[in-house]
């Protein structure tokens, strides 16, 4: 251990951050969900090769093809008999029946998020089967519950990393403009802020996508313009605090400048304050936005997302696989960020280190 | 300190004074009837002299060549018997017993209006005109005029006779300002010209311009003179919870705000005896009860408090009735297939739009859409493809023309004839335009079809964006044609209209009903043909005939259609089948609608048997009634 703080020291981090992270570690239940949440947030952005109807290596006449990324191969390329996209599962048994040595390496959930997967007498939805390889069944369309649970997990949570970090640098910005001026420009914006944060967010974003269809982007954006406002207090605060202690007043004695006092010695003081947020600001952007879709006012169909598969379910209880998958999945989520969110709060609390031991 | 005291005293007071005003605006609200007699009974009786028309200086025209139908078959059951309640449920109270004015175009209105006969009414199976307070009528040489000859013993719920005057009477009130209905205010002023009453029970009815099916335009309803009196100032107030007397089998006796409304049947029903009224109107009492959610409603009916309940929903009809109530055959389930107007539902290609100008990819998206196999997974076979968007217009539908199915092979035939080629993404691209259409639509019930749609268009090359909107905001901007293809579904009337839809005069400009900018020389000179002409035999063919130019337009890809209605009702009661309804029924337990209404009655035997049952917990068998004898010989019907 004392060879990772040396390690920690030799990339520029002090000791006492060190001590927190030494300490955050120590709290198992915090650190394994962190390992497992990181995991899982890595898995999603790879989900194309893990969860997908496109195979990820096609071994065709001694030629390879891997179809994951990029465009469509027509099915004529495999010597089938249609020009739109290859099924690969079709392909697959083709190949195991004919044995003519060409082989196909398909995900382990051979469903996109979009396909449907429906045949004539059996009525979406249909329950979680092995054999079909719908491990968790598939929803009202048809599409697989697994493959959108997947890749709505990671628009859930790119949605919310996004929205944590528009916010909380802009909320950190003006916190801090606030707290280190202070004055007339801090009372000014103060009221205005108190004007800003009475708009119901929910209310304009329902009469926004009631007027445009909302994309990815337009949410973030409308998210964000509201988002930042619950920032700028702690900032404030702390930032008013830091200000009047000697090493401000040392620095300011040296002439350094505004911008380096705030950016090099009040900011990293400050920052494990805000830090501890974090976690619990990620979880309200998963949840801000499964409820937007759940109410039907989030992402245009047909993207995945779990409020879609939430209000699916709500609407089809008898299709029960729906509803207790997302909100397993869902449960899991929160509670893995809220494990993290603890052990964060733990670890950078100051008592620690002010107590003698 | 005093002053402090006094303005406590103050407020004691004034409290105790809006706590007593509070209190009893609860009383006045039962006062306010005086034609309450005790709470919830309602009496009524003249208030006003009747209306007295002039009578007109010139006779009846010599060559008038008087026409009844008394030949028509009967469609109700001769084994009907009086008796019992019909209780159903009401998703809101209505805001006014008023029929014209702000807030009386509630759904509860038809039932008000259902017990308001007309001079003459349209058979529901011949389509043919058959008498209702007028016995005989016939039709001026001008085209525009029709006679009628009243039925002496029609009367009014406050037992006046209806005359003739009633009708006159009933333009008077029409056009009266202060009904506050503009809509109302313009039709009897510019499509109904005048009522010329001959004698008490005999009148003519003339329209402003010659026009087809006169019947339907000039059969108007009797108002009660003696009810309204002239009118002032404050009649859309005064008339709020008044109860109009009525001409129909049934009249409301009692109502609670906000819970209930009781309709009971007249026992010396002036027309209980007529041809088409007799064995109709058979529950003695009709009583809407306030459920103010659906799903609350259903667990109701399941509880017994309701009678009747809708299973058209595929989720309710499979599913939802897999319930004990149903499987020991204490609710019946009837699938009842009409031959009505079907609504014109399906995606409405605007061609001011690219790449819709071009006839050959509207051809080729209408190929590229696999409705056949929707239907037959995610709509669990319940729905069936639209052919045409006017079907079920008897004589006036084109039964040649078959919507164009999906086939990848047309597609591509239609796509590179117009010079398109697939890009490397397998969708269409021409000049660096992709063949990628924005479908708005407003009605998310509709998602999870379109998103297999969507999928399946990817194959014929056809990528779809679904864009839907709030129900104001999709109008909106398919009323100012800014949409690409927009998925709509019309309203039925009794004959198609094409002038609001194909016409050119209501393309390229916004708010008009021309959402595709259908701008067609031929489809111009017929549909003028069609509004022109009043020779039935003639708009026939000239309908037939713009249902084919309409298809070869291409502007319009037809999806589904629901041609029938399927209920749920508790096991005793009755409908008259097999046919268990008319060809234009819509609810099989419609309490009053004097065309296909109160066809149905109650069991008592059965009723009783049932109650013991479920207490004994003994079970029937289920019974499912599947009747198609209106849909024989039809594609679907198979």
């Amino acid at each position: 251990m004392v060879a990772g703080e040396k390690v920690l020291q030799m990339i520029g981090i002090s000791p006492l951050t060190a001590k927190k992270i030494k300490r955050f570690r120590s709290i198992r239940r915090g650190y394994w969900s962190l390992v497992v949440f990181a995991l899982l947030v890595f898995l999603s952005l790879f989900a194309e090769l893990l969860v997908n109807n496109r195979a990820i290596v096609v071994s065709y006449n001694g030629r390879l093809y891997f179809p994951t990324y990029g465009n469509m191969i027509p099915g004529s390329v495999f010597g089938l008999d249609y020009e739109y996209e290859t099924n690969y599962r079709q392909l697959a048994k083709k190949f195991r029946a004919e044995q003519d040595g060409n082989w196909i390496v398909m995900p382990p959930v051979p469903y996109g998020p979009y396909e449907n997967d429906l045949s004539a007498g059996r009525y979406p939805p249909t329950p979680p089967s092995f054999s079909q390889k719908h491990y968790l069944g598939t929803d009202t369309s048809g599409r697989d519950v697994l493959a959108r649970l997947v890749y709505g997990f990671r628009t859930a949570i790119l949605f919310s990393l996004a929205l944590l970090a528009i916010t909380y640098v802009t909320g950190i910005i003006i916190g801090c403009a606030m707290g280190y001026w202070g004055g007339l420009f801090d009372l000014l914006l103060q009221r205005i802020i108190e004007v800003w944060s009475n708009i119901p967010v929910l209310y304009v974003i329902i009469i926004i996508s009631s007027l445009l269809v909302p994309s990815f982007v337009i949410l973030l954006v409308i998210m964000a313009c509201f988002g930042w406002v619950s920032r700028t207090w702690i900032m404030r605060t702390v930032t008013y605090k830091e200000r009047e202690r000697e090493y401000v007043l040392a620095a300011r004695a040296l002439g350094a400048s505004d911008l380096r006092i705030v950016l090099s010695h009040i900011i990293p003081n400050t920052v494990s304050i805000i830090i501890t947020f974090v976690p619990f600001s990620i979880a309200e952007g998963i949840i801000a936005l499964t409820s937007l879709d759940y109410l039907g006012f989030g992402l245009p169909p047909p993207t995945p997302s779990w409020g879609e598969l939430l209000h699916q379910g709500w609407t089809n209880m008898d299709a029960w696989w729906i509803v207790c998958s997302v909100v397993v999945a869902l449960v899991l989520t929160l509670t893995l960020v809220t494990f993290i969110g603890e052990a964060i709060r733990e670890a950078f609390d100051p008592k620690m280190h002010t107590t003698y031991e | 300190m005093r002053y402090e005291r006094q303005i406590v005293k103050f407020l004691i007071c004034l409290a105790a004074v809006l706590i007593v005003l509070g209190c009893s605006s609860d009383k006045s609200d039962e006062q306010q009837h005086p034609d309450r007699t005790q709470a919830g009974q309602i009496k009524s009786g003249p208030v006003y002299p009747p209306f007295r028309a002039p009578y007109s200086k010139e006779g009846l025209p010599k060559n008038i060549k008087w026409l009844t139908n008394d030949s028509d078959p009967t469609f109700a059951s001769p084994k009907a018997v009086k008796g019992g309640t019909l209780r159903l449920a009401l998703l809101s109270f209505p805001l006014t017993f008023r029929v014209v004015g702000p807030d009386s175009n509630s759904s509860f209105r038809s039932a008000i209006l259902g017990n308001q006969l007309s001079l003459v009414s349209i058979h529901p199976n011949t389509e043919r005109i058959i008498p209702e307070i007028a016995t005989h009528w016939a039709f001026g040489d001008d085209k525009k005029t029709m006679y009628f000859k009243l039925n002496k013993k029609a009367r009014w719920s406050d037992g006046l006779p209806v005359t003739a005057h009633d009708f006159a009477y009933t333009l008077k009130f029409m056009r009266s300002p202060y009904i506050i209905a503009p809509w109302y205010n313009d039709y009897y002023t510019n499509v109904i010209d005048k009522v010329i009453v001959y004698d008490d029970y005999t009148l003519a009815v003339v329209a402003r311009h010659p026009q087809p099916d006169l019947a339907l335009k000039l059969s108007l309803a009797p108002t009660p003179s003696q009810f309204y009196g002239d009118l002032k100032d404050g009649f859309v107030q005064e008339y709020n919870w008044k109860i109009a007397p009525n001409t129909g089998p049934y009249r409301i006796t009692s109502f609670k705000k906000g819970k209930y409304v009781e309709f009971s049947r007249k026992a010396d029903w002036w027309a209980k005896d007529l041809r088409y009224f007799k064995n109709r109107f058979n529950v003695d009492r009709v009583r809407y009860v306030v459920v103010k959610d659906f799903n609350m409603a259903w667990e109701y009916f399941k509880k017994g408090s309701l009678d009747v309940f809708p299973l058209t929903m595929p989720d309710f009809w499979h599913n939802k009735t897999k319930v004990p109530v149903f499987e020991k055959g204490y609710i019946h389930k009837i699938w009842f297939f009409n031959d009505t107007q079907q609504s014109a539902s399906g995606f409405w290609l605007n061609q001011d739009k690219e790449p819709f100008g071009d006839v050959r990819v509207r051809y080729a998206f209408a190929h590229a859409l696999n409705l056949d196999k929707v239907i037959k997974t995610v709509l669990h076979g319940d729905y069936f493809r639209l052919e045409q968007g006017f079907v079920g217009y008897g004589d006036y539908t084109n039964e040649s023309i078959k919507a164009r199915r999906f086939d990848i092979g047309k597609v591509e035939k239609y796509m590179l004839e117009a010079g398109w080629k697939r890009g490397p993404d397998g969708i269409w691209q021409k000049n660096g335009r992709r063949f990628s259409v924005t479908v708005t639509y407003s009605n998310g019930g509709n998602t999870p079809w379109l998103v297999v749609l969507k999928e399946e268009a990817k194959k014929a090359g056809l990528e779809l964006n679904l864009e839907k909107l709030d129900p104001s905001a999709a109008y909106k901007k398919i009323l100012e044609k800014k949409h690409q293809a927009a998925l709509v579904a019309w309203s039925t009337s009794l004959r198609p209209q094409y002038w609001e839809h194909f016409h050119s005069v209501n393309a390229h400009k916004p708010q008009t009903n021309n959402i595709t900018n259908t701008d067609d020389p031929a489809m111009d000179r017929l549909i003028d043909a069609y509004r022109n002409s009043t020779d039935e035999q003639q708009r026939k063919k000239l309908s037939r005939q713009i249902q084919a130019r309409i298809h070869e337009i291409g502007c319009f890809v037809p999806t589904f259609m629901v041609p029938y209605v399927r209920q749920a009702c508790w096991r005793w009661w009755r409908l008259p089948g097999p046919p268990e309804g008319t060809r234009h029924t819509g609810n099989l337990f419609e309490p009053f609608d004097s065309a296909t209404g109160g066809l149905f009655w109650f069991d008592a035997g059965a009723h009783d048997e049932t109650i013991k049952a479920m207490e004994a917990g003994t079970a029937f068998e289920p019974v499912t009634i599947v009747d198609k004898f209106y849909c024989q010989g039809k594609d679907y019907c198979k």
